[in-house]
This record gives C-alpha cells, sequence and structure tokens, in this order.
C-alpha cells in the first residue's frame, strides 16, 4: 500500500469537457450544482471558497484573495506550514496529540496535506469555507489534516465533502481534524461523507477512521458538529468536543445510514471541563440490508465542570430484518450540579406509515425516503443550505434497493 | 492490522492468591486462564467502569465451614429462611408445602465469559437446591453469610420454579465485619407461566468486597420481578444476566445502588432478548453520597429473530455530594426490526425548586433532603406487594438515610 499518491500534473482543464467523466459522474449523482462542479475540477473562479484534496494533496483554494482582504488565512496546510509556521506550530497537535489513537498516530506520521483556516480576532467569516476529499488513485490511503483556528470573537462555518470512485480494493481514509475556538469564537463543521461503501455483496470501500476533535478553549466559545454519513465500508468516527471554557457550548447533529454490508461506528465525546457548560447530542442512526449502525458516545462532566448539561437524544430506525441497530453511551457525571440526560429509541418504519404514502401513490423507494427524510428533519436542518438539498438526494441513493 | 502484541500480564498480589487458590481447589485450567489474562481492567468493556485488577487490592485465604451464626440481617415476618454459611448450604428441615429443598455438587451458573461466573463454578462445592411447585405461600429467605476472619468463599444457589408455580425468594447477604471477599451466585429458572419475585439485598460489612451474579432463564409466558439493592459492602457488583427462552415472558428488572462514603457499587445487566413476543422494563436508581462511585451498566440484546420485543431500560442517579461520581452505560444491540426498544439515563442533583417548597413550609434542610431522597428511592419498592416485606426493604433504605449506614 502507498501511504500517498500526488495527483499527475495535467493542465488544468479549461471548460468540464475535459474533466475526467467518471469525477463528474460522482458530483452528478451528489447533486452538485454545476457551478460548484466547475469549480471543483478547477474551470473557474467559484463563490463559494474550496480546498479541494485529492490523494492527500491540496490541488486547488480558490477565493483566497477576497479571504485575505479580512485576514482569514485558508490554503493547504503545506502551504501553512511554509508560511505561517508560527500558528501551526503553536496549534497543530494540540487537540489531537501524536500519540491519540493509532490511527492519528499514523496520520500525524505521514499526512501530506489538508487544510488550513485561520480566523483572526473579531471577524465573521463572510462566506462558507469548503473542502472536498477526493481518493483517486488505486492501492492508496488517504491522510490529510485539518486544522481550524477562530481567534477570539469570531465565527466560521466549514464543509467538508468526501467522495471515491469504486474500487475492488479496500482503502484506508485516516484524517485528523482539529478546531480549536478561542473566546467567545463559533465553529460550525458540516461533513457529508460519501466514500465507496463497497459493492453489494460487501466487496471494496473506504476504511473510514477519522479523528475529528475541537477544542473550545476560550470561555463562552460554542462548537457544532454536523455529519451526514452515507459512505464507506467502516466508519469509525467520533466527531468530539472538549469543554474547556467556562459557558462553552458542543453541538453534535448526526445522520449515519448504512445499507449493504457497511459498518457504520459514529457518535461524539462531550467532556465538559468548564463551569456551565452545555452539549446536545442528536444522532439517527438508519440502518437497512446487511449493514450494521452503532451510535457510540460519551458524556462525562468533571468535578470542577459546575452546573454542566447534557441532553442526548440517539433514535435509530431499521428497515429489513438483516440488519442491526447499537446504542452504546457512556455517561459520566462527577459533578452533582451536572444535569445530564439521554434517551434512545429503536423501531422501524411502521406499516401505516408506509401505507399512507403508497396509498397516495408514492412507490415503496419513494415513500421510504420521505420517511427517512422526516425521520431526520431535526438533524438536516443544522446543515448549510447547500449541503441540505444535497443530503436529502444522498439519503434517497443510499437507501436505493432497501425496499422489496 | 498489527495494533497490539501479546505482552504477558504482570500480577498482582490479588491475582496471585486467585491463582494458587484456583490450583488448590484443582482447577487447573481456571488457574492458567487467569494466569495469562489477569483480572480485568476498564479495557474490558464489560468492566469498564470497575476495573477489577485495581480495585481487588487483596484476596483473603479460602473460607473455612462457620461454627456458629448470628441472626439474618433482614428479617421479614413468617419467612422461610434457608442459611448458606461460609459457602456452605444448610438446607433446612420442615419446609413449607411445594418446597423441596437440597444441596447439590458443584456451582449452579451456566458458563459465561465473565471471570467472577468462573471463580464461582471454580470455588463453590455444593449449590443449595431448590425446588418450587405451585403457588408458594411464605417468602423463602435465603440468608447468605461470611462469618469468623477474613475469608474468600464462594456460594451458590439453583432454583427451578415449576410451571405455573408461583414464589418470592429474598436473598440476604451479610456476616462478621471483616475483609472477606464473597463471590454469590443464583441461577434461577422460571417455569412456563410461572411468576416470581427476587430480591437480594447486600448488607454486608464496610470492609467487604461483595460479587453476586444472579442467573435468570425465564420459559414461554414467564413472569419475573427482580430487585437487587446494594446497602453495604466497600466494593459490590451484582451481574444480573437474564435471557428470555420462551415467547410472552416478561421481565422487570429493578434495582438500587445506595452508594455511601468511600464505597464503589456496580451494576451489569445483560437482558437477552432471544425469542420473539417478549418483553421486559428495567429500573435503576443510584443514589451518590460523600466520595462514591455508583456504577450502572444495562445491556439489552434483541437477537435475530426476536421480533415484537418490547424492551425499556431506565436509570436514574441522584447526586448529594460533590464528590459523588454516578457513572452510567445503557446500551442497545438490536438485530430484530420489528421492535420497540429504547432507553433513558439522567442524574443530576436533588431539585432546587422542590427543596424551596418544603423549606418554604417549614421543613429544615436536611429533613426536606431526606424527604426527597425517600420519595425518589422508594419508587422502585411501589410494585413489591408483599407488605412485610415492603416494609422490611423500605427499613433498609430508611437505614441508609439516617446514616445507620452512612460513612
Amino acid at each position: 500500500m502507498y501511504f500517498y499518491a500526488a495527483p499527475k500534473s495535467t493542465p488544468a482543464p479549461t471548460s468540464l469537457d475535459e474533466v475526467d467523466p467518471e469525477l463528474l459522474a460522482m458530483y452528478d449523482k451528489l447533486g452538485i450544482p454545476l457551478k460548484e462542479r466547475e469549480i471543483l475540477a478547477g474551470v473557474e473562479r467559484p463563490n463559494v471558497a474550496v480546498d479541494a484534496v485529492m490523494d492527500s494533496v491540496s490541488v486547488v483554494t480558490t477565493f483566497r484573495e477576497e479571504l485575505a482582504k479580512v485576514g482569514i488565512i485558508f490554503c493547504s496546510i503545506s502551504e501553512a506550514i511554509r508560511e505561517h509556521a508560527e500558528l501551526v506550530q503553536k496549534y497543530l497537535g494540540s487537540v489531537v496529540p501524536v500519540t491519540d489513537n493509532y490511527y492519528a498516530t499514523l496520520n500525524s506520521a505521514v499526512f501530506t496535506d489538508g487544510s488550513f483556516v485561520y480566523i483572526p480576532k473579531g471577524v465573521r467569516c463572510p462566506m462558507e469555507l469548503s473542502t472536498y476529499f477526493r481518493i483517486n488513485e488505486k492501492k492508496t490511503g488517504q491522510f490529510e489534516r485539518t486544522l481550524i483556528i477562530a481567534e477570539d470573537d469570531s465565527y466560521v462555518s466549514y464543509l467538508e465533502g468526501c467522495t471515491a470512485p469504486m474500487r475492488d480494493e479496500s482503502q484506508l481514509h485516516a484524517a485528523v481534524v482539529e478546531l480549536v475556538a478561542l473566546e467567545n469564537a463559533e465553529i460550525k463543521y458540516s461533513t457529508v461523507q460519501n466514500w465507496y461503501p463497497g459493492d453489494k455483496d460487501g466487496k471494496g470501500g473506504i476504511y473510514n477512521f477519522v479523528t475529528k476533535r475541537g477544542d473550545c478553549r476560550g470561555d463562552n466559545s460554542k462548537i457544532s458538529w454536523t455529519q451526514v454519513e452515507t459512505g464507506s465500508a467502516i466508519t469509525w468516527k467520533y466527531p468530539s468536543c472538549i469543554l474547556r471554557g467556562d459557558n462553552s457550548r458542543g453541538e453534535f447533529y448526526s445522520i449515519a445510514i448504512s445499507n449493504g454490508y457497511q459498518q457504520v461506528d459514529s457518535g461524539t465525546k462531550m467532556i465538559h471541563l468548564g463551569k456551565n457548560t452545555s452539549s446536545r447530542i442528536i444522532a439517527k442512526g438508519i440502518a437497512a440490508g446487511f449493514s450494521d449502525n452503532t451510535y457510540r458516545g460519551q458524556v462525562s462532566a468533571h468535578a470542577k465542570a459546575k452546573g454542566a448539561r447534557n441532553f442526548t437524544q440517539c433514535d435509530s430506525l431499521l428497515i429489513g430484518d438483516k440488519c442491526g441497530a447499537h446504542t452504546v453511551p457512556y455517561i459520566e457525571s462527577r459533578n452533582a450540579t451536572a444535569v445530564f440526560e439521554h434517551e434512545a429509541t429503536t423501531s422501524k418504519i411502521s406499516d401505516d406509515q408506509m401505507f399512507y404514502c403508497q396509498q397516495r401513490g408514492l412507490d415503496g423507494e419513494a415513500a421510504v425516503a420521505l420517511i427517512v427524510n422526516g425521520f431526520v428533519r431535526d438533524v438536516l436542518q443544522h446543515l448549510p443550505m447547500e449541503f441540505m438539498v444535497e443530503s436529502q438526494k444522498l439519503i434517497a441513493i443510499s437507501l436505493e434497493g432497501s425496499v422489496g | 492490522m498489527m495494533l497490539k502484541s501479546k505482552m504477558p500480564v504482570r500480577l498482582n498480589a490479588a491475582e496471585e492468591t486467585l491463582i494458587a487458590q484456583l490450583r488448590d481447589a484443582g482447577d487447573g485450567a481456571q488457574a492458567e486462564r487467569l494466569n495469562v489474562t489477569g483480572l480485568p481492567t476498564r479495557r474490558v468493556e464489560s468492566y469498564h467502569y470497575t476495573d477489577l485488577k485495581m480495585l481487588l487490592k487483596a484476596v483473603p485465604p479460602l473460607v473455612e465451614a462457620a461454627n456458629s451464626a448470628s441472626a439474618p440481617a433482614l428479617r421479614v415476618a413468617g419467612a422461610y429462611q434457608l442459611l448458606i454459611a461460609n459457602g456452605v448450604p444448610h438446607p433446612g428441615t420442615t419446609a413449607p408445602a411445594g418446597v423441596i429443598v437440597g444441596t447439590s455438587d458443584g456451582a449452579a451458573l451456566s458458563a459465561h465469559d465473565d471471570v467472577l461466573v468462573r471463580l464461582n463454578s471454580a470455588l463453590a462445592k455444593k449449590s443449595l437446591s431448590l425446588t418450587l411447585e405451585g403457588s408458594v405461600d411464605p417468602i423463602i429467605q435465603i440468608d447468605r453469610r461470611t462469618e469468623g476472619a477474613a475469608a474468600h468463599s464462594a456460594s451458590s444457589a439453583r432454583i427451578f420454579v415449576a410451571d405455573n408455580g408461583s414464589a418470592t425468594i429474598l436473598e440476604t447477604y451479610s456476616g462478621s465485619s471483616e475483609a472477606h471477599v464473597t463471590n454469590n451466585a443464583s441461577y434461577i429458572a422460571v417455569g412456563r407461566n410461572a411468576t416470581v419475585t427476587h430480591i437480594t439485598v447486600d448488607l454486608s460489612g464496610d470492609g467487604v468486597t461483595h460479587f453476586a451474579t444472579n442467573e435468570y432463564v425465564l420459559a414461554e409466558g414467564a413472569k419475573l420481578r427482580t430487585l437487587a439493592i446494594h446497602a453495604g459492602s466497600a466494593l459490590a457488583r451484582t451481574q444480573i444476566f437474564a435471557r428470555f427462552a420462551g415467547e410472552g415472558a416478561h421481565g422487570d428488572f429493578g434495582g438500587l445502588n445506595l452508594v455511601g462514603d468511600g464505597q464503589h457499587l456496580d451494576f451489569t445487566l445483560d437482558v437477552n432478548h432471544g425469542v420473539p413476543n417478549t418483553t421486559s422494563q428495567e429500573m435503576f436508581k443510584q443514589v451518590g453520597r460523600g466520595r462514591s462511585k455508583g456504577v450502572f451498566q444495562g445491556k439489552i440484546v434483541v437477537a435475530r429473530d426476536a421480533q415484537k420485543t418490547d424492551a425499556k431500560m431506565m436509570m436514574q442517579g441522584l447526586m448529594l455530594s460533590d464528590q459523588a461520581e454516578i457513572l452510567s452505560k445503557p446500551e442497545l444491540e438490536i438485530y430484530a426490526d420489528d421492535v420497540v426498544c429504547g432507553h433513558g439515563s439522567t442524574c443530576g442533583e436533588l431539585d432546587a425548586d422542590s427543596m424551596f417548597y418544603l423549606m418554604s413550609r417549614g421543613i429544615s434542610k436536611p429533613e426536606a433532603e431526606t424527604m426527597l431522597v425517600r420519595g425518589f428511592l422508594e419508587e422502585v419498592l411501589d410494585p413489591i406487594e408483599d407488605d412485610e416485606l415492603n416494609e422490611a426493604l423500605t427499613a433498609v433504605i430508611d437505614d441508609w438515610l439516617v446514616g445507620a449506614k452512612q460513612r
């Protein structure tokens, strides 16, 4: 296995016609708007700042000048290491230490590129920042690194999308994402993950072992994770918040859909360290086919976390009798004034709901997509507009073939 | 993928004693196994919050037969009493109608991949054996005690409740106030359409390490209610393994963790819905005082074909001190689609509004606190219909509240 493969340097395409049709088909399936597709393929200047990372190498970062005017740095991490060494030195590895876990160590050892975002004090990022990750080469792993720093009183919304073409072999994606929110800062991080999940017999697919962690370092800071997980053969992913600053807030909204032979094991960690910290977890899992879908999450209050507050809701939906849905929460309260609430339910789509939809002329698959979209609505509405539409389509695509 | 290399386990004093005791008991295989694995640490999922390797500092010598036994720790008027003293069952002489008492060789539990079960099965020489037929009127009380000098004892009971039968079984654990390690096992098979209430109360002394494994097998249409109360010991862990083996069975599993200063008390629950059309409800409450740890791990497993399962689990924790910890892990593991399963887990401190309400009516702060905690805890006893039994259990809670057991 190669650790990384640099994309072959071909001249930039001048129009969409010159772009790899396989790539376009993938964007098409994702429902990415034409304009954005051109941007991703490097054709035209976009209105959303995009950093595309293919095979671990950042190939294109757009809109930089406009962002630089307000002092925002948005570039590939390799560039950041060259040009903003003092920031990278100060923050890289401060949220996810090199020894954190096996895959974080692997990433730290071999990562070649990724995205770097720095929002200076008092700046509200005027546009959504976005990264597209793609594995093109055969037999490669992708190890990218993302570092986002939000200084005091700043705000940024960051989107991340992942795709990979079909391959027979399994490929590894072991990324590390670090977020640092200082006083009064807010970071909103949204992911739509659609790595190749393997074929109908469970052959191939991406192993998605990602370490994502945000550190609410300053008082009154906020980090919000929203994720739509539909792809990958195996997903182990637990975007976490360390609520260090007083009154800081962590949020986690997740939709995880598994079909075929996929295995999804995802959730979050909310570590309450500061006073009056609060967190909210809404996780929706949908299992179909022969898949297993697990929510695994931890909520803990340190002895000093006076007045910590958590609300967790995990709902699972089972489609078919060959799949499994599991919930494994760890709830650790070490402070009497901490108030934690957790609830979880598991059920299936009721016959009544299906009958109601089908009676009104929807076919089985459309009915399931409609009901599932309703089931995940609480989470969808936390996604930025562009992603919301894509995600609804993605949900319908992911559940293709699950009814019948 | 190579993640970890197999490193030999460094054994501590407790593990070495246990290995020697297993060898003495003639179970070389288990001794060898423990020699390789050691006691479970927090890396073993079912011991995540109760790291036995760290918590079990020393194991006293294996128990010798008791010379004399004092009165039972909990008295319920009219109960039929059976004694297991220092691991040795003493079947009573005059059994009430429908009760057949005896002893059998060996331990009672089925094989489980669990160190406490393996230790009990290796060390318990005889089991108390009970067969209950028809409607058994008096409460059957199994009084388990460990007397004399500090000792490691294993006791075991095997109870069969015949089809259509009904019975209430109360088990109490107590003994001399030495640093015993006791490992108790109960295997209860509930027959078709039988109704069983099984209550266990740990009233062991301050220095005791108390382990209990309660295994239940429910046949078709069986109705089981269990309640486990931790009101003693320094370190206690009650494991509840329930298996639904017949359709239409229902189980209510309850627990009360009264955790005082310096205590570490653990409930670990594994409810396995193996067949269709079964229902269960789990209700556990924990209250923590001083520097203490209350642990609840509850797992509901619904097998692939166990359609129409309805399972609801609830854990509520109340923290009365800044140094109390409540750790909870309610799990669902579901492989069937036509099911209704859920769990809830809450924890926090006493409600300030309720305190204000009571205090504004002239009730002192400690009194108001006690009232609210009592209300919180005694809810678990509501389903216990037998008045005498309910009263005795209420007294256990009250003792803890007023501080007879307070530390």
